[in-house]
Parts: C-alpha cells; sequence; structure tokens
C-alpha cells in the first residue's frame, strides 16, 4: 500500500488524487499507480465483507477510485495503448426493475480486478441485452433483480439470447437479493451468486478460462 | 382463550410498551388486498370505490388488522399520484401488475441541480421539468392542484365509510419521508453519496429546509384524512427507505437529527409517528432510541425491515414499541409452515412485556401467497398470548 492505495481506503478523495498526481509528476510508471489504486479499492472491498466498511462507504470509495483512475487513464494510454484486459462481462439490472446497487458493487469489484466491463443500467429489456452481447463480445453476462417479478426476466433474456444464437458465446450469472435460493437451471443461467464477492470469483474463474478477452470473443 | 381487545386497543397497548391481551399483528398489505380482490393497478389507484369493496373481502382473510388508508393517504407512496410528487419526479406508472405491467416506480436522476437555488426559489424551480420522461409537462396546472389539495378528500370520505361498516381503524392519516430519502430521488444515490462526503453540511441545511416541508404536509394530510375524529388518522406514516447501507457516523450526522426534528413538530402538534424503515437498522439502534427523549410515552413506533430484531428488543425495549419483519421472500416463495416457525421465533424473540407487532418486512408483497398471509396472522392469535 502507498499514498494512493491508502487515500482510497480512507475514501479520501483530495488525498489519494494529490498523491496520483504527485507521483505522476515524479514519473512513476501509470501501470503501477492504477494497480495500487486497485489495491486501495479491493481493501475497501475486503473490510466491506468482513463488516467494517458499510455499503454507502464501498460506493464512495469506488467514485475516489473512478476520480484516480481518470488522472492516471491518459498516462497510462500515452505509454502503453489500450492495457491488457482479463476479459469483458456485460452487465446489468433486468426490464422491470430499476434496483442497481448490487450491479454497481459486482461493477466495482470486477473493474479493480481489471475486467474490461460494458454496464447497460437498470431495466433493461432482452433485445437491449442481445445487442450488447453482439457488438461487445463479453465472455460473462451478469444480471442483477431485486424483484420477485423481475425473476422470470432473467430466463426471458437468455432465451432471446438463445433464439440470436449467442447463448453459446457466453457464460451467465445472476445475482440480486431475492434470487439466492433459486435455481441456476430454473432461470436458465449458469450460476446463481449468493452475493457480489461469491459471484465475482466465479466470473474471474471463467474469464481466466476462457483465457482472457480474446479467448471469450 | 378469546381476545379481549379490539385491534385498535391492542396497536395502542403495543405503542405504549404495555402488555396487551396478545401480540397485534400488522400485514401491511397494501398491494396484496388489490391484488387479491382482482384489481388492476389502474383501477386500484383511480377507483376508490374498487379498491373499498377489495378491502372489505380482505377481512376474510386478513381481518381486523387491515390498514387500507396506508396507501392512498399519499405522498411519495409509490402511486405517485399526489400533485408535487407527480410533477417533479419521473415516476412511471403502469395499469398491470406484472407480467403485464409492473410496480409504480420513481426513475432516479439529478433533478434537482441547486441546492442553494431550490432552498432560496422554493420547489417551484423544479416543477414539470422537460427532464421527467413522464410527459407530466403536458399535463394542466389543474391537474396538479387537484392532486395536491383535493384527491386525499375522495379517500378519506372512503376510509370513514369502511370505518363506519366495519369499526376498523385506518392506522394512518398523514405520510412523509426523511429527507435524505427524498433526495436519492431527487439526486440520484451515487451524487447523493458524492454530495454527503463532499458537501455534508449542505445536505444537512436542505435537509432541515425540507423537514418542515414534510411535517406540513404530512400533518395537512393527516387533519384531512380525519385527525382527532377518525381513529388512526392521527398517526403519520414516516417513510425512511433510503439510502440503503449508511455508516454510523454519517447516520448519525445526517440523518438521526433531523428525523428527531421532525418527530418531535409532529408529537408537538398531537400527532402520533410510525416511523418506517426499509433498511437494516442494527448498527443504529441506540441512535434511533433517542427518538423518543423527552416525548410523553407512547406517540413513537419503530417498524423495522432487515434489523437484527432481537438485538432491536434489547436496545429499545421498554421504550419504544418495533414491528417487524418476515421477509418478504418468504412470503412469496415460503411455505405456511415456514411463515409459522418464523413468526414463532419472533414474537419469542421480542414480544415479552409487551411493545411488540408482528409484521412484515417493509410490506406483504402484493405476489405473497394468499396461505402465507393467513399463516401469520394464525401465528400471532396462536403464539402471541400473553
Ligand atoms: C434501496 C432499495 C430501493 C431503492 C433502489 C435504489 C437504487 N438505486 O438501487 C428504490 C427506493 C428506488 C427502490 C424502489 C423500489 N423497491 Co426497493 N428496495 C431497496 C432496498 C431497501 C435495498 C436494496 C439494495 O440496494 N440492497 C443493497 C444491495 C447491495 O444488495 P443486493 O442488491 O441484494 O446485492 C448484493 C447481492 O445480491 C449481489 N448481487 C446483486 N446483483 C448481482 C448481480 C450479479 C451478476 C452478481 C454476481 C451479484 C449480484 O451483490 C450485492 C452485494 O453482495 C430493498 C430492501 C432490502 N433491504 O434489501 C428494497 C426492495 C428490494 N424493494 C422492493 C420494492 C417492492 C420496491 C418498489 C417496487 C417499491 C415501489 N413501488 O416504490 C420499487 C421498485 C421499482 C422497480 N421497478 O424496480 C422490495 C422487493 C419485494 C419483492 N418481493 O419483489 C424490497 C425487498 C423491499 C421489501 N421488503 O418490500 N427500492
Amino acid at each position: 500500500m502507498g499514498k494512493v492505495s491508502d487515500g482510497i481506503a480512507a475514501l479520501d478523495a483530495a488525498a489519494a488524487c494529490a498523491a496520483v498526481r504527485a507521483d505522476l509528476e515524479r514519473g512513476r510508471d501509470p501501470m503501477e499507480l492504477i494497480d495500487e489504486a486497485r489495491v486501495g479499492l479491493q481493501e475497501v472491498g475486503e473490510r466491506f465483507d468482513a463488516g467494517e466498511y458499510f455499503l454507502i462507504e464501498l460506493i464512495r470509495a469506488s467514485q475516489v477510485f473512478q476520480e484516480t483512475a481518470d488522472l492516471i487513464n491518459p498516462k497510462l494510454t500515452e505509454l502503453y495503448g489500450r492495457g491488457e484486459s482479463r476479459g469483458k462481462v456485460l452487465i446489468g439490472t433486468v426490464a422491470g426493475d430499476i434496483h442497481d446497487l448490487g450491479k454497481s458493487i459486482v461493477k466495482v469489484l470486477l473493474d479493480c480486478r481489471g475486467v474490461e466491463i460494458m454496464d447497460l443500467g437498470v431495466d433493461v429489456a432482452p433485445p437491449a441485452f442481445v445487442a450488447a452481447v453482439r457488438d461487445f463480445g463479453p465472455g460473462v453476462v451478469g444480471m442483477s433483480a431485486l424483484l420477485t417479478a423481475a425473476i422470470p426476466q432473467f430466463r426471458t433474456t437468455v432465451e432471446a439470447l438463445e433464439a440470436a444464437g449467442l447463448r453459446d458465446t457466453v457464460k451467465i450469472i445472476v445475482g440480486g437479493g431475492t434470487v439466492i435460493d433459486l435455481d441456476a437451471a430454473m432461470l436458465k443461467a449458469d450460476h446463481v451468486a449468493s452475493d457480489a464477492n461469491a459471484g465475482v470469483d466465479v466470473m474471474l474463474a471463467w474469464l481466466d478460462e476462457a483465457g482472457g478477452a480474446s479467448a471469450a470473443n | 382463550m378469546s381476545d379481549t381487545m379490539t385491534h385498535y386497543e391492542r396497536m395502542r397497548a403495543a405503542w405504549n410498551c404495555e402488555v396487551p391481551d396478545r401480540v397485534p399483528y400488522m400485514p401491511m398489505t397494501v398491494y396484496f388486498v388489490a391484488r387479491q380482490g382482482g384489481l388492476t393497478i389502474k383501477e386500484f389507484i383511480t377507483e376508490p370505490e374498487k379498491f373499498l369493496k377489495a378491502a372489505l373481502d380482505g377481512l376474510d382473510f386478513i381481518g381486523d388488522a387491515q390498514h387500507p388508508a396506508l396507501n392512498t393517504a399519499d405522498h411519495m407512496w409509490m402511486l405517485g399520484h399526489a400533485g408535487w410528487d407527480m410533477t417533479t419526479l419521473d415516476w412511471r406508472i403502469w395499469d398491470e401488475f406484472p407480467p403485464h405491467g409492473n410496480l409504480p416506480s420513481i426513475y432516479e436522476k439529478v433533478l434537482i441541480q441547486d441546492y442553494d437555488d431550490v432552498m432560496e426559489r422554493g420547489f417551484s424551480t423544479i416543477l414539470f421539468s422537460t427532464a421527467l420522461e413522464n410527459n407530466i409537462h403536458e399535463r394542466s396546472i389543474d391537474d396538479f392542484l387537484y392532486y395536491q389539495f383535493e384527491h386525499t378528500k375522495v379517500w378519506s370520505s372512503v376510509w370513514r365509510r369502511f370505518y363506519d361498516e366495519t369499526g376498523i381503524p385506518i392506522l394512518i392519516g398523514g405520510r412523509a419521508e426523511h429527507p435524505l430519502d427524498l433526495l436519492q430521488s431527487y439526486r440520484g444515490i451515487s451524487q447523493l453519496v458524492t454530495d454527503m462526503y463532499t458537501m455534508p453540511d449542505k445536505v444537512l441545511e436542505f435537509s432541515y429546509w425540507l423537514a418542515d416541508y414534510e411535517v406540513m404536509q404530512a400533518s395537512r394530510e393527516a387533519v384531512t384524512m380525519g385527525a382527532g375524529e377518525l381513529p388512526g388518522a392521527e398517526n403519520i406514516f414516516f417513510y425512511n427507505g433510503a439510502p440503503p447501507g449508511m455508516p454510523p457516523d454519517l447516520y448519525a450526522k445526517l440523518y438521526i437529527p433531523v428525523a428527531k426534528k421532525m418527530i418531535d413538530a409532529w408529537v408537538a402538534r398531537g400527532f402520533n409517528v410510525w416511523c418506517h424503515f426499509d433498511n437494516d437498522q442494527t448498527p443504529h439502534l441506540e441512535g434511533l432510541a433517542g427518538f423518543v427523549d423527552g416525548l410523553p410515552k407512547g406517540r413513537v413506533l419503530l417498524d423495522l425491515e432487515k434489523t437484527d430484531m432481537k438485538k432491536a428488543k434489547e436496545v429499545l425495549g421498554g421504550k419504544i414499541a418495533i414491528c417487524g419483519n418476515v421477509p418478504s421472500t418468504l412470503m412469496v416463495y415460503g411455505t405456511p409452515e415456514e411463515v409459522d416457525a418464523y413468526c414463532k421465533k419472533l414474537i419469542e424473540d421480542c414480544a415479552a412485556g409487551g411493545g411488540y407487532i408482528l409484521g412484515a418486512e417493509c410490506e406483504t408483497p402484493w405476489d405473497s401467497k394468499r396461505e402465507n398471509v393467513v399463516a401469520m396472522k394464525q401465528a400471532a392469535e396462536k403464539y402471541g398470548r400473553y
């Protein structure tokens, strides 16, 4: 840990950004810096898991991380071009449901592990998932729902992917407070996540198995 | 043993942290009753007579524990038919229940751009915004005025009739939200989180400003509903939904003092305050205990969602009445036996010495199994005798 990761872990945007600026000025490798920022965010994730940090603090940490990443990224692209990604994940809350906090946590956790993410937002209709799978070419699709009434949408969305001939190109994971007791097969998904961390582990294993973004495409 | 109290007397005893004849049961069957009565969402919102009939039919399986007025004494409630809410928030309202429609929803966005501007020039600065995608700016101002000031009277007359026919009190007169909750809708949760960290004092200042409005409008609504004449209309339903997962330091700074100010203001005007929570309050129980400081007995009820009820009883028992919290997933997916066992455990953990009401988690979901709702009612009767 250094000043950047400490700043993120302490939710102190000013300190984290000041440290980034100073490091960049001193000519520190931006790759190293972004890795350090990820460590900070991961630390917050772990404290959240341990019950030391609360949901709002996790959201805030992701904002602070984003602020530092915005400073680091231009330098990163300048020196290295578009970086290596560990793979691509498409994520969204299904049609009829507007709860997005759980999904956003998943996004943050993937982000700090070097995964490229496309977030379709909330109330995402099946055709939008299909179009994004086609255009973005993710290895994994993650869907979230908190309303019991939205649960059938998991299946409907998977069926839309089947109809478009895209089902076999992706692994599908679902999550959200009301789904944890459900059976993946019933939803036509590959996995039902009990919480964000467990889900992220499964997704990373899938991505690593497929050998990163290129293999997933 | 048979009941020796009416539902209202039993509820009052519980609010007072006294021992009633048995544990009261309060399932918050809002959409559920409409759904069981075969109504669409549109009928339920716009046709009071139909909803009255559904509420009367509901007596068969919910008994006298209904509190029909909850969904109609309206401000920021799911229906979005209060004028103010209609014209300042991005409500999407469907005619039907899922799968053909959905429950009414607010789409979060940054609708308040500048706290100072709104405090200086008032809420009219964001009325009829074209940023709302519900085409509200095409509707007439008369429509807005009607829903803001007149519509409650329609419901008021319906619930007076309900009371005349059944003797069942309505349990809620007015409805208000905690300013932080409103801000989640007016700023979006992500922006609100940024605000709470980058300008906490501004958020607090705005919250106090908004609190005055909420206190006033809920009081007015309760009077229209019949506070003082119609039993239960003297209760203000104080909604505290969001933001979820607040850390204790922010909660103590931004949430508790504003809530306390509002509660004190209502109690000073003769109302009771039913504080409804949508999130896990376990980390904040000590702070909530302060809600009744300086107040006469029996004026505040805490209705708790994901909270550890046993812990809540330990911290709040004898001070403030608590209500909760059979999980919504259990009501939808579980069996009557599971509901029964859950209720039994809750009663064992919380009922000793009074001050406990068996309730759902937030509300009884519209898609709950009817037999589960019946199981909850029966559990209160079976295990709740004092
Ligand atoms: C906050 C909240 C809201 C906010 C949402 C704000 C936002 N930007 O998301 C607002 C106020 C807008 C809201 C609205 C409504 N809500 Co709401 N809401 C909640 C509440 C209080 C918390 C949800 C939450 O964010 N939890 C925290 C997150 C972090 O948890 P989570 O989503 O479960 O995510 C975790 C895991 O499940 C996992 N995960 C989640 N998604 C995914 C996806 C993947 C791929 C993976 C791997 C993992 C994963 O990761 C997370 C961390 O571990 C819950 C009650 C509760 N306490 O749970 C009710 C609740 C979900 N809401 C409910 C309802 C009914 C509604 C409304 C219909 C009410 C209304 N009409 O106004 C509307 C919904 C409208 C709609 N169309 O969606 C009900 C649902 C009941 C049911 N049977 O369906 C609940 C359970 C409350 C209740 N008990 O009645 N709500």
